[in-house]
Order: C-alpha cells, then sequence, then structure tokens
C-alpha cells in the first residue's frame, strides 16, 4: 500500500483527522459535508463533492492552514436543514469554524439560517434575494449580468459592494465596507465553464479558478464559517473544479 | 550508423522526429537526448518516466535542430539506487565527453542531480544548476557553462491533464526563460510531468514537445 492509499483510509479532509464535534477545540476548524443534490436542471452531480473533495485534496497531499477535524458527511434523512443549522450554531458558539462542504445552495441557506446577523461574502454568478434581504449588507463577488431586476434594485438601494468577474480579472478588487467578521459562501458557479467545469451552474464569462482564489485571499476578513456549494465533479475529469475549491478554502483559511 | 540501420530506424519514434543513434555517432557540440525512464527515486510522483516515450509518440520530424540526435534512453536500475546512479552518472559523463550537449528527458528530478555530476566529472568544476523558473543568484557569463533544469511542474494547472496547482508559467514564459537564461548551456534536464497516456498526445504533452524543442534549440546555440 502507498503513502496516498494509507492516506486516504486515516484522514479525512486534506488529512485532517475524522472525529466528532466534540473533539474539535476552540479556534479550530470542523470541516463537515453535507451531500444534498440540485433538484432540477441538467447539471447534477453536488451530491458527489464533499467526498470528491476528500478524495483530492489527499491525492494532491495538500495540508489545512489550521488544525480540527474531519466530521465526516452529515445524514440526510429527516430535517438535516434544522440539523446542520443547529450544528454551525454550536459550532460557531463554541469558537469553531465550519468548513461546510456541500451539496447543493441549500446547504449554504442553512448555515446562513444558523448565523442571521452576520454579513456574507458571496462568491456567485446570480444574486439571490434571501441573502441581499439579510440585515446585514452583503459583498459580492463575480456576478454577472444577468441579475434578477428586484434583487438588483435590492442591492443598489443598500449600496453593497459588488464585483463583476471582469471587473476582478482587470484588477479591481478593492471592497469598501469589509466586514471583519462574515459568513463566506463560495457557489462554484461563479467560476468560467471554459476554466473549470465541474459546476452545476453555467456561466459564461465567469471568474478564472485563479482570480477566484487571489480575490477571496486577499479578503482581511475572520470567516465565522465557510460553506462551499455547487460543485459537481463528475463534470471535471481534469480536476480543476475540485482544484479550485480546495485551493479557495486554503486562501480563505490562511488569511481569514 | 551505417545507411542501412539508419533506414531501419527511420520509422522508430523519436524525439522531435531527430535522427536515431548511438554514442559512436556524436560529435562535439551536437545535442543528444535521451530519455529517463525512472520516476521513483526524488519527488517521486508514479507516470512521470513515460514523458519520453509520450513525446516521442507525438513527434514530428521538420522542426528539430538539424544537429540533434535521440540516444534512445539512459539505462537505469531504479530499485537499486546506488548502482542506478553509478550507471547513469558514467552514461552521461560518456555522452558530455564526447564533446556533445546532452538533454535528460522525463522522469523525476534525480536525473538532474545524475547529469550534474557527470557534468562534474566532465569539466572538473562545478557545473551551476539554472532552474528556468528560480535562475540563480549569480549572474553567470555567456561562457560560464551551466545545467538548465526544465521542471514542469511549474506549468499552471490549466496546461494540466491532471492539474496539482492552478497558477504557475504558461509554455509560452517557459521557453521565454530557457530563450533569457544567461549563461553557457552545456546540458539540460525536463523532468517532473505525469503525462496522461493516449496515442496522440494531450495538452501538456504537446506543451512538454514545444518546450523540448526550445531546449534542444538553446543546447545548440549554447548561450543566448
Amino acid at each position: 500500500m502507498n503513502n496516498v492509499q494509507k492516506r486516504l483510509m486515516m484522514a479525512g479532509y486534506a488529512g485532517l483527522p475524522f472525529g466528532e464535534f466534540s473533539q474539535c477545540v476552540a479556534g479550530s476548524v470542523g470541516v463537515l459535508g453535507v451531500p444534498s443534490e440540485v433538484d432540477s436542471g441538467p447539471r447534477v452531480g453536488a451530491s458527489l463533492a464533499p467526498d470528491a473533495l476528500r478524495r483530492m485534496s489527499q491525492q494532491l497531499g495538500i495540508d489545512l492552514p489550521a488544525n480540527g477535524r474531519d466530521l465526516g458527511n452529515l445524514d440526510l434523512s429527516g430535517d438535516w436543514p434544522g440539523v446542520l443549522t443547529q450544528l454551525v450554531t454550536q459550532m460557531v458558539d463554541d469558537d469553531i469554524v465550519p468548513v461546510v462542504l456541500g451539496g447543493a445552495s441549500d446547504v449554504a441557506s442553512a448555515v446562513l439560517q444558523a448565523l442571521p446577523d452576520l454579513p456574507v461574502v458571496a462568491a456567485m454568478p446570480l444574486a439571490r434575494g434571501d441573502v441581499a434581504a439579510r440585515p446585514e449588507n452583503t459583498i459580492w463577488v463575480g456576478l454577472n449580468g444577468g441579475q434578477p431586476a428586484d434583487v438588483w434594485d435590492q442591492i443598489s438601494q443598500r449600496t453593497m459592494a459588488w464585483r463583476t468577474a471582469r471587473q476582478l480579472d482587470e484588477g479591481h478588487t478593492d471592497f469598501s465596507g469589509m466586514p471583519e467578521c462574515a459568513v463566506l459562501w463560495i457557489d462554484i458557479s461563479v467560476i468560467d465553464l471554459g476554466h473549470a467545469a465541474g459546476a452545476v451552474g453555467l456561466n459564461p464569462g465567469g471568474m478564472k479558478p485563479e482570480t477566484l482564489v487571489s480575490v477571496i485571499g486577499a479578503m482581511a476578513c475572520s470567516w465565522q464559517a465557510i460553506v462551499i456549494t455547487g460543485l459537481a465533479p463528475a463534470r471535471d475529469t481534469r480536476g480543476m473544479s475540485e482544484l479550485a475549491a480546495i485551493e479557495t478554502l486554503n486562501a480563505a483559511l490562511r488569511n481569514g | 550508423m551505417g545507411d542501412l540501420a539508419q533506414i531501419q530506424f527511420d520509422t522508430i519514434p523519436s524525439f522531435l522526429g531527430v535522427p536515431v543513434g548511438d554514442l559512436e555517432d556524436l560529435m562535439p557540440g551536437q545535442v543528444a537526448m535521451a530519455g529517463y525512464f525512472c520516476d521513483n527515486l526524488d519527488r517521486p510522483t508514479a507516470g512521470q518516466r513515460y514523458l519520453a516515450r509520450q513525446l516521442r509518440y507525438v513527434s514530428r520530424p521538420g522542426k528539430a535542430p538539424t544537429n540533434a540526435i535521440d540516444l534512445g534512453d539512459v539505462n537505469v536500475f531504479p530499485l537499486e539506487r546506488d548502482k542506478h546512479f553509478s550507471a547513469v552518472i558514467s552514461q552521461c559523463e560518456a555522452v558530455l565527453g564526447t564533446g556533445a550537449r546532452m538533454i535528460l528527458v522525463g522522469g523525476d528530478s534525480s536525473g538532474l542531480k545524475a547529469l550534474g555530476i557527470a557534468a562534474r566529472k566532465v569539466t572538473g568544476a562545478d557545473v551551476p544548476v539554472v532552474s528556468v523558473t528560480g535562475g540563480i543568484t549569480d549572474n553567470p557569463s555567456k561562457t560560464q557553462p551551466i545545467i538548465l533544469s526544465v521542471d514542469l511542474q511549474e506549468l499552471a494547472g490549466i496546461w494540466m491533464s491532471q492539474p496539482r496547482r492552478l497558477t504557475g508559467l504558461s509554455p509560452a514564459q517557459m521557453i521565454a526563460q530557457i530563450d533569457a537564461t544567461p549563461g553557457n548551456v552545456v546540458a539540460a534536464a525536463i523532468f517532473g510531468l505525469a503525462p496522461a497516456l493516449d496515442n496522440r498526445g494531450s495538452t501538456e504533452t504537446r506543451a512538454a514537445l514545444a518546450i523540448l524543442q526550445a531546449v534542444a534549440e538553446r543546447l545548440e546555440k549554447g548561450a543566448p
């Protein structure tokens, strides 16, 4: 058995040991897979993402810049969004950073529900009304030109900060009013399909993977929770999408 | 090698489509390319040893330096470390001893070490290894003999079938560095890539082929 095989058997995401929530200590991270699936559209496969990310991180020999535990995958029977919300609340209360690997966008909705008063940094192609309606302003990363009019009005009226993929590629990466603490939501559909094909959403003209990594990595913000959604690994045989997710997550944890 | 033998070897795929030859065919100043079928000794990643084979498969004649030759693969003993290094060093030494310049293609970075020791034995002095990505702190003169280290793991993920990192150089940037590196290049090693094993050559193999060609052209002229 080679080292990679041993590592695959013994360790969870990025070499973290598998464990229970009770084994997480303050200041560490708790990685939780939530393999929910998108309920419509031709580009399914988000439920494969948590295990694909674990596998890829182990093959690459990547270590997280933080200690912690891999808590495995959440059981999706019953009221799993309620369970997830409760678990995230508990972790944040205990000063543990939940790193939630979705899954579809319903995973992020449950995480955000646990932290209703925190601002959100949302890397996604289309702004969502429920996120825009939160009490604290959201910072939008990588929006494209197809925004719903009502959500766009909401963003404009509240003068929320936003950048398109092109603006970010051109170096306009400064965000005014960056909060000290926030929730980070990365929807992998924010990346251009031409660069990384493993996303549930089509986003021509989206972000380059390396831009996403550098923009998130440059944000001096203390992330209270991080959630990744919209990754459909089976649609990307090269693994660029998983690599983008892993490097973005590492960049966020390194700085935040 | 006689004409009859050369005709027989013409059907064998070779690096950049150059003639296949042996040690006794080498002349001073010639560029000798040899495959390195070993990927378990230094920074091991299974599959790197197949790069030489893949590059030969996708090579087409016509663009290679006229003065280049394909020597086949150096003999390796990857399960016997001491014997392996001794054999590879002596083979590289024999090639460099003819006055030819040598490119070791494929495998892991252990080939570069052997090449460095062989160059020292032939020249009687340390020959600095210059990375195309990192450079060296000293600025060698045009006549300073150097060994060029071309680590294909420095390519950006977008050029790979199975990327391991997002950021890195493009093949064009790497080729520009190969052209611009100061010094008199007497040998080079191209290594670090485990290519996708197909019969057409995927992106990274074609990128590596363009880089091999740039290295061969650089060795042909020695200094920039």
